[in-house]
C-alpha cells in the first residue's frame, strides 16, 4: 500500500502554556526585585544616618582611615568660639587636630563626651589639639553641656552649617558626631562617625602624632 | 498486498515514508548534555520572547498602575511622616501588616521597583530591534507594481496615444512631483507615501524608552530631603543639617549643590470670616540665600507652589508651625537653655501643636516639659482651645518632669518625644502661660519662662535630573503617537502596456495599508485624473473600493473606444475588494 508521505507539520501552538508563562513572569520578577532591595541609598546611604530620618548615629558607625600618602586635604576652620573669641585651625598648624562635630540635644554625642574630654586632657602636653564644631544649638545649652562633662577644649558655634559645608568635597561628616582627626600637615588622616571610644581614638591619635610632618 | 514503496530520495539515509511528521533531530540520538542545553537555550529563548511580548508589555503598565494605588490612599512615610504614625495609632493591628508589603514606602518597595524594571526590559527588548526594523522599513523602496491592477481596491485604466515608456515615464514624474516615494521598471511605475508614519512609530517607542530612563536617572543621582527652619535660622545643604535626607544610589556629599538659605520673616494669611476661617490663603516665607559659600547673598519670596531653585535643586514650602521660645534656669541658677522649640501642629483649624522641651544638662536632675501651644486661646467649657491659626492670643501649657531623661545613654530619641520613664512629673498646677510669663518648679528645680514665639516653615529640597528629560521624552512621544494615526501608508502603481491601435493602455491601482480615517479615495481619484490629464489620455474603467465613484472623479467610460468627451453615466462596478492584506503578491509581508 502506498502511503505519501505527510509533509512535516508545524502546529501553532504557544510558547508555553498559561501556567508556565505566570510562573515565568513571577520567577523574572522575583529576581528583578532581589536585585533591587536597597536600591534606594546605596554606598552614600550606609555612611549617612540622616537617610534612615535620624539626624544622628548610636555606637560607632563606620570609621575610615587613610594611609599617609592619600590623605584629602582639610580646610582650615574659622569661627567664633563658645566664649565669644576667634578661633582658626590655621594656628594649629603643625600639630594634630581631632575635630568633633557635636550638638547637645544628640544623645550618642553625649554618650562620647566623657571620652573626648579625658582624651583631651591626656594628650594636652602633646602638640595635639581638640576642636569642637557645635551643630543646631543655642549658646546656653552647649556652655551647659560644657559644664555637665567637663569638656576642656574649644567649640567652635556653627549654627549655619559653614563649618560642615567646606568639607563637603574632602571628607564631610556624614551625620552627628563625627570626629575628623588632622595631621600635621593639615590633611585628614581619619574620620569617624557615631560615638567614638576611648580606647580606638587615644589609638588613632598616637598614631597620627607619631609620624613625622 | 502488495506494498510499493515509495521511492527513497537518492542521497537520503533515513527513512522518509514511515516517520510522519517527525523531525530530523529525531533520526540521529543525542549526547544528553547537549539536549539539556539545548532545552536551557530553548527556555530562555522562550522566556525572552515572553518577556517582550507586547501582551506581557501591557500586563507590567496595569500593574504599575494598580501598585500606584495603595501610594495614593495610604499615607507615605516619604511624604507626611506624621500621618503614618496617625496610621499606626488608629489601626495598630493593620498596619504593621501593611509596613511588611511597604505599603506605607510604596514607590521605594522592592516589588514595586521589580515591576519598573520589567516593564523597562520588557520594553527595551521589544524596541530595539522593532528600532531598526523601522528604520529599515522607512528607507525601504515601495514594492515590485502587481501584474494585474485591477485586482487592488482601488483601480482605474485607461487609453492614452503615448508610447508605454513615456506614459509611465509621465506619470511616474507627476507622482513623485507629489512627494511620493518612486521604483520604476520596464513599464510599470510603483509609487509609495507616508513613511512618516512608521517615523513616528518609532519616536513614540524610543520616548517611551526614554522616559523610563529618565524617571531611572532621576531616581539614581536625584534626592529627596526635609528641613525644619525657625524664623531668623540658617542651614546649608549638607547631611548633618538635614533632618530626613533620602539620597539616590549614586548620590554622594559632594553632589549636593552646597547653597544656604536663611528664614528671614514668614508671613501667613487666614479667610477671616464665613464658613472657610482658618484656612490659610497664602503663606509667604522671605528667604536670603546663596549659591555657594561666600557667594554673593539673594533675597526669594518663597511661597507654596513657588519653589526656590538654586543650582536645579527645588527647595519647596510645604508646612508651617510656630516654635514658642523658652528660657530655663535650673535649680544652681543657671540658664541651660534658651532657645525656640518647633512644636508640630496636630489640628489644622486653630493650629494646636504639640513639643516637648529637653534640659539635659540642668542641675541637680534633668529636666523635661511636654505641652501644648496655642496660637489664639478661647476657653471653651472650661478647656482651652486654639480656634485661629494666627497667633492672636498664644497660650502654652506644658507639664514638667525631672529625673533622666535617657540621653546619656547614647541611644538615639526623636527630639519631638519625651521618655518619662525614668522620670517623676513635677506636682505643679497646669496654668497656661502668656508670652512672658514664668512658672516656677517646686523644690527649687528651677523656672520655665516662655519668652515668645517663633513661626518655622518645613522646607523640602529635591533635585530631581530626571525631570526635564521626561517631560521632553513624554512630548516627543505623544507627537509620535499622533503623527503614525494621522498619516497613513498608501501605494499608488500604474503599468503602460501597448493596446490596439497603437495606443496605450495605462492601468492604475491604489492600495491604502492603514486607511481607517478614509480618504484615501478622493486622494487617488484626484491622482487618477490628474495623471491622466497629464498623459492626454481618455478614462476606460474606474473601480473603487465598495460603494461606486466620489462624484469628481472621472468619468468611467464603459467601453474602450468610446469618443473623447461623451459623457456616459458613471457604472462603476462596485468591485469586491481583494483582500488589502493580500501582501504576499504586493511583495512586502508586514512586518507586525
Amino acid at each position: 500500500m502506498y502511503r505519501m508521505p505527510r509533509p512535516a507539520r508545524r502546529v501553532a501552538r504557544p510558547a508555553l502554556a498559561a501556567p508556565g508563562r505566570t510562573a515565568l513572569i513571577a520567577l523574572l520578577a522575583l529576581c528583578a526585585g532581589a536585585s533591587v532591595t536597597g536600591c534606594e541609598g546605596g554606598a552614600i546611604a550606609a555612611s549617612t544616618p540622616a537617610s534612615g530620618g535620624q539626624s544622628f548615629v548610636s555606637g560607632s558607625y563606620s570609621t575610615t582611615l587613610f594611609r599617609p600618602g592619600s590623605r584629602p586635604a582639610a580646610p582650615a576652620v574659622s569661627g567664633i568660639t563658645l566664649t565669644g573669641q576667634r578661633l582658626s585651625t590655621r594656628s594649629y598648624r603643625g600639630d594634630v587636630v581631632v575635630l568633633n562635630f557635636w550638638g547637645s540635644w544628640c544623645a550618642p554625642c553625649r554618650q562620647e563626651a566623657p571620652a573626648l574630654a579625658a582624651l583631651a586632657r591626656h594628650f594636652r602636653s602633646g602638640h595635639v589639639h581638640f576642636l569642637g564644631v557645635d551643630i543646631r544649638d543655642d549658646q546656653a545649652s552647649a556652655e551647659a553641656f560644657t559644664r555637665t562633662f567637663g569638656v576642656g577644649y574649644p567649640s567652635l558655634s556653627d549654627p549655619g552649617d559653614e563649618i560642615a559645608l567646606q568639607f563637603r568635597s574632602t571628607l564631610p561628616p556624614a551625620g552627628i558626631p563625627s570626629t575628623l582627626v588632622l595631621d600635621r600637615s593639615g590633611h585628614v588622616a581619619g574620620r569617624i562617625v557615631g560615638g567614638v571610644s576611648y580606647s580606638g581614638l587615644k589609638a588613632l591619635i598616637s598614631e597620627v602624632a607619631a609620624e613625622n610632618s | 498486498m502488495t506494498g510499493l514503496r515509495a521511492p527513497r530520495a537518492p542521497g537520503r539515509g533515513a527513512p522518509a515514508a514511515g516517520d510522519g511528521g517527525a523531525g530530523p533531530d529525531a533520526a540521529l540520538p543525542q549526547p544528553r548534555g547537549q539536549s539539556a542545553r539545548l532545552r536551557l537555550a530553548g527556555w530562555l529563548r522562550r522566556g525572552w520572547r515572553q518577556l517582550t511580548s507586547m501582551r506581557t508589555a501591557l500586563i507590567l503598565l496595569f500593574l504599575l498602575a494598580v501598585a500606584s494605588v495603595p501610594g495614593s490612599v495610604l499615607p507615605q512615610e516619604g511624604i507626611d511622616p506624621a500621618a503614618v504614625a496617625q496610621y499606626y495609632a488608629a489601626h495598630p493591628a493593620l498596619a504593621p501588616v501593611l509596613a511588611r508589603f511597604s505599603l506605607f514606602n510604596v514607590f521605594a518597595a522592592p516589588w514595586f521597583a521589580a515591576t519598573y524594571l520589567l516593564l523597562f526590559v520588557s520594553l527595551a527588548g521589544c524596541v530595539l530591534p522593532r528600532t531598526f526594523r523601522l528604520a529599515g522599513s522607512a528607507r525601504q523602496q515601495p514594492p515590485q507594481a502587481p501584474r494585474n491592477l485591477s485586482r487592488l481596491p482601488l483601480a482605474a485604466s485607461y487609453t492614452t496615444a503615448l508610447e508605454p515608456a513615456a506614459a509611465a515615464a509621465a506619470a511616474g514624474q507627476l507622482l513623485s512631483g507629489r512627494r511620493f516615494r518612486l521604483r520604476t521598471g520596464a513599464g510599470w511605475v510603483a509609487a509609495e507615501k507616508g513613511y512618516l508614519r512608521e517615523v513616528g512609530n518609532l519616536l513614540f517607542h524610543i520616548a517611551l524608552l526614554a522616559l523610563l530612563a529618565s524617571v531611572g536617572l532621576g531616581a539614581i543621582f536625584g534626592y529627596k530631603a526635609n528641613r525644619l527652619l525657625v524664623t531668623g535660622d540658617s542651614f546649608a545643604n549638607t547631611p548633618t543639617a538635614l533632618d530626613v535626607f533620602r539620597p539616590g544610589r549614586l548620590v554622594t556629599p559632594s553632589d549636593l549643590a552646597p547653597f544656604s538659605v536663611t528664614l528671614d520673616r514668614f508671613t501667613a494669611s487666614y479667610v477671616t470670616s464665613g464658613a472657610e476661617t482658618g484656612q490659610p490663603l497664602q503663606f509667604n516665607a522671605a528667604l536670603r540665600y546663596s549659591a555657594s559659600p561666600g557667594g554673593p547673598v539673594r533675597s526669594y519670596d518663597l511661597r507654596v507652589n513657588h519653589p526656590l531653585v538654586v543650582d536645579g535643586v527645588s527647595v519647596y514650602i510645604i508646612g508651617h508651625g510656630y516654635a514658642p521660645e523658652f528660657r530655663v534656669t535650673d535649680g544652681a541658677g543657671q540658664v541651660v537653655f534658651d532657645d525656640a522649640v518647633p512644636f508640630i501642629p496636630v489640628n489644622q483649624n486653630g493650629l494646636t501643636s504639640e513639643g516637648v522641651i529637653k534640659v539635659p544638662d540642668a542641675s541637680p536632675d534633668q529636666l523635661g516639659f511636654a505641652g501644648v501651644f496655642l496660637p489664639t486661646a478661647v476657653d471653651s467649657g472650661g478647656r482651652l482651645e486654639s480656634v485661629f491659626p494666627a497667633p492672636l492670643d498664644p497660650r502654652v501649657s506644658l507639664v514638667a518632669y525631672a529625673g533622666s531623661l535617657g540621653m546619656n545613654a547614647g541611644q538615639p530619641q526623636s527630639v519631638y518625644q519625651l521618655d518619662t520613664g525614668h522620670m517623676r512629673q513635677l506636682p505643679i498646677s497646669p496654668r497656661p502661660l502668656s508670652p512672658g510669663e514664668s512658672m516656677k518648679l517646686p523644690d527649687h528645680a528651677g523656672t520655665l519662662t516662655f519668652t515668645g514665639y517663633k513661626p518655622w516653615v518645613s522646607l523640602a529640597i529635591t533635585y530631581d535630573p530626571g525631570q526635564l528629560p521626561a517631560l521632553l521624552s513624554g512630548i516627543v512621544a505623544l507627537a509620535g503617537l499622533i503623527l503614525s494615526f494621522m498619516v497613513r501608508r498608501r501605494r499608488v502603481f500604474a503599468r503602460a502596456s501597448a493596446g490596439p491601435d497603437g495606443t496605450t493602455i495605462v492601468d492604475l491601482g491604489g492600495l491604502a495599508r492603514s486607511d481607517a480615517a478614509g480618504g484615501f479615495d478622493e486622494e487617488f481619484a484626484e491622482l487618477a485624473q490628474e495623471i491622466m490629464v497629464a498623459q492626454d489620455g481618455r478614462c476606460l474603467t474606474a473601480t473603487w473600493h465598495g460603494t461606486g465613484p466620489p462624484a469628481d472623479a472621472p468619468g468611467a467610460d464603459e467601453t474602450i473606444g468610446t469618443a473623447p468627451g461623451s459623457t456616459d453615466p458613471v457604472t462603476g462596478t462596485s468591485e469586491s475588494a481583494v483582500s488589502s492584506t493580500d501582501d504576499e503578491s504586493l511583495g512586502h509581508p508586514e512586518g507586525e
